[in-house]
């Protein structure tokens, strides 16, 4: 009988481990560079889970979302696929993301950033849960600042300081009347943009995100930055900067000041290398700041589990792998913040060792009042990616080039994104 | 009869690879996404019936309006300057050009080069501050030459002049090739005649190259509507839309906003606008078309 036991238990855990042994675990990213690093993570996860093949491809964002998109559309989602902030309400209200606030406990979350993973719960529903964070802060040339007499920007600075410190680093050396070295880079973009606007208290959206609706606060923010450009001089039209990328300005040392995403960091490494050094602070509060209004402006990198995925257990312990405990701090590639507190606290995350060696702040902009801003359609109205020189991004640029007044420009922004968010 | 059915189903078998593929990957999407058009179809989510909405929108959207004038714009640079440079490169050519061989490689080269690649190096030339065309115009005298990729007024032009240089190989090839079966006794006959070379040109060449034109025509007329990769890594459509055609529209709202119902609509638009000019042209062709 013993011995009928035995061999039942054999052939049940045969199997179970010849099942195992065909789960396969579909992972889509849109980060290659990314997925290079994350094989060891995932290799580590195949060997923990015996019979377990997690199956990775990772693409580009401009075919990632269109290729994600189909799959949805066919029913073929991933098991585990990256999701952004911005598209996260979207995805969700399509029901596409499976509801894992029964998975995940207050225990599990507290060894993470709050305002991180605030983001991924949409209508009390935990539909993704972050692997990283990201933050624009305001990158500055040391070497210029103090070649100007300038001190760098403090904790306490107003925009008046700032104002002031771009004009002293604006320099037309041979009188021409076109400065050779500018105080500060600006284009319409959102990750140059909205750390003031909301910084200021401003707010684009009317309160339930249907319509935009831009507050006083947003709007001397704008009038701020683009006189930057337009009244001061302390900026280049960005017409003037064409065929220059953008993020290549400050390195390139053609402005002492650039606000943009903390992701630009590995690049501004790699450019500036030992040229000058640098550093990151947050961008200034604004005039019309209140401990109510101001918020800073961050954004997570998340993992969701497909509505309709045939192994949801499976997929959130790969989650769980993957933005925790199994990752390393190398793992998250220049600016990118890990959202498991206990690595991007690490001396290794923190890389005090090379520029910027102040890296820690993007930790303290995580523990404060955090908005994304995001909405339905916000790369349309907003001006993203492949509409990157339309919507609010190529209005504003037309103001930075000095044809539309800025009022104008808000006037047609607020048609096209009402149009667009309308749809 | 037996034989005839026998032949009857040999020959669907060797036609239903055919078939099946036409079907498969051309007929069906292509009625499909006729009915997609009256769908609001955020691709991720459930399609919704919207009747003509899309269409209305369309119609009524100043974005959209802005896209249509400027795919006008677009075709009517692109289409008279290919086809009069591809003339005037087939003419020179035909005519015993000095290392035509060479020159007749050289002007086709761009057609069959990757488009992202000698676009990008386009976006270098048109550089602001640091392009090669400004600094040139810089060097002969010329203040404050223009954004051109940045400026509204400029962009689009710039989209069409290096789509120009891409084609314009392939539809001098065409060109030539028609230059290459006019008798040369009618040159010659003319010539005895006292035909000056304008003359001969207007009278012998064109009305002779007609049926080649007409076909040139016809083909720069539907790629000018099909613009895409030139603008996508050029401008981006940009600024704030000023570069952006019928292609690209469709393009951003298909595959960056995921309106697939919306795209369909514009597409169908734009396939009834080519179909329009097509036939106009095809309507006129008698007028100017010299037939054998």
């Amino acid at each position: 009988m013993k011995s009928i036991r035995i061999a039942l238990g054999a052939m049940v855990l045969g199997a179970g481990m010849a099942q195992a042994q065909d789960t396969t675990l579909t992972f889509m990213s849109w980060d290659p560079d990314q997925l290079e690093v994350e094989k060891e993570a995932i290799a580590a996860f195949e060997a923990a889970n015996p019979g377990v093949t997690v199956e990775a491809t990772a693409m580009p964002p401009k075919d990632y979302w269109p290729r994600l998109s189909a799959l949805a559309a066919s029913g073929d989602l991933p098991d585990v696929f990256m999701m952004s902030s911005g598209f996260v309400k979207e995805w969700a209200a399509a029901g596409n993301l499976k509801d894992l606030s029964g998975v995940v406990s207050d225990d599990q979350l507290a060894g993470y950033y709050e305002g991180a993973a605030s983001v991924g719960v949409i209508n009390d529903q935990r539909v993704a849960f972050p692997q990283n964070w990201v933050a624009p802060v305001l990158y500055y040339n040391i070497d210029m600042f103090e070649a100007a007499g300038v001190e760098t920007p403090q904790p306490d600075w107003t925009w008046d300081d700032f104002l002031n410190a771009a004009k002293a680093l604006t320099i037309d050396e041979d009188g021409d009347g076109d400065a050779e070295t500018y105080g500060m880079s600006l284009y319409g973009r959102y990750a140059h943009i909205e750390p003031w606007v909301f910084r200021n208290g401003g707010r684009y959206l009317n309160a339930d995100e249907t319509a935009l609706e831009l507050n006083d606060e947003a709007v001397n923010a704008l009038q701020f930055l683009t006189d930057l450009v337009n009244v001061h001089g302390v900026a280049p039209q960005p017409q003037e900067m064409e065929g220059v990328r953008q993020q290549d300005i400050m390195p390139l040392g053609m402005a002492a000041m650039w606000v943009d995403g903390s992701w630009n960091i590995a690049n501004t490494r790699s450019i500036v290398g030992d040229d000058f050094r640098w550093g990151i602070a947050q961008v200034p509060l604004g005039p019309d700041a209140t401990p109510d209004n101001a918020a800073a402006y961050a954004w997570a990198d998340m993992l969701s589990v497909g509505a309709g995925s045939d192994n949801p257990d499976l997929a959130w312990a790969f989650i769980q792998h993957m933005v925790g405990e199994g990752r390393q701090a190398s793992d998250f590639l220049g600016g990118k913040v890990p959202a498991y507190i206990d690595i991007a606290t690490s001396e290794a995350w923190l890389e005090t060792d090379q520029m910027p060696t102040n890296k820690g702040l993007l930790l303290d902009i995580g523990a404060q009042n955090v908005y994304t801003g995001f909405s339905k359609n916000w790369s349309g109205w907003r001006g993203y990616d492949s509409t990157g020189s339309s919507g609010m991004n190529g209005e504003l640029d037309e103001v930075l080039n000095g044809r539309k007044s800025l009022d104008d420009a808000i006037e047609a922004l607020v048609i096209y994104g009402n149009d667009i968010l309308s749809r | 009869m037996r034989s005839n059915r026998k032949i009857r189903i040999t020959a669907l078998l060797f036609l239903a690879p055919t078939i099946i593929g036409l079907l498969v990957f051309r007929l069906i999407p292509i009625g499909w996404s006729f009915a997609l058009s009256f769908y609001d179809w955020k691709i991720f989510d459930t399609p919704q019936f919207v009747g003509l909405g899309n269409y209305a929108h369309i119609f009524t959207s100043p974005t959209a309006h802005k896209v249509f004038l400027n795919s006008a714009y677009f075709s009517a640079i692109y289409v008279p300057g290919s086809i009069a440079l591809a003339l005037v490169l087939a003419v020179l050519l035909n005519n015993g050009l000095r290392s035509s061989a060479f020159f007749r490689g050289a002007f086709f080269l761009p057609y069959i080069t990757s488009t992202v690649a000698v676009t990008l190096a386009w976006r270098w030339i048109f550089s602001t501050k640091f392009g090669l065309l400004n600094n040139a115009l810089d060097w002969v005298g010329v203040d404050n030459p223009p954004a051109w990729l940045a400026d509204p007024m400029w962009a689009l032009p710039a989209v069409a002049l290096v789509s120009i240089w891409k084609d314009v190989g392939f539809y001098m090839i065409l060109l030539l090739a028609g230059l290459q079966t006019i008798d040369p006794t009618l040159y010659e006959a003319a010539r005895v005649d006292g035909a000056k070379p304008v003359q001969r040109f207007f009278k012998i060449t064109v009305p002779m190259l007609s049926r080649s034109l007409f076909f040139v025509l016809i083909l720069a007329l539907v790629r000018s509507t099909q613009t895409f990769e030139i603008t996508y890594a050029l401008t981006n459509g940009g600024p704030n839309r000023a570069s952006t055609t019928l292609a690209f529209y469709v393009y951003q709202n298909a595959f960056v906003e995921f309106e697939m119902g919306y795209a369909a609509a514009l597409s169908y638009i734009m396939c009834f606008i080519l179909g329009l000019l097509t036939l106009t042209n095809f309507y006129f062709r008698k007028r100017w078309v010299h037939e054998d």
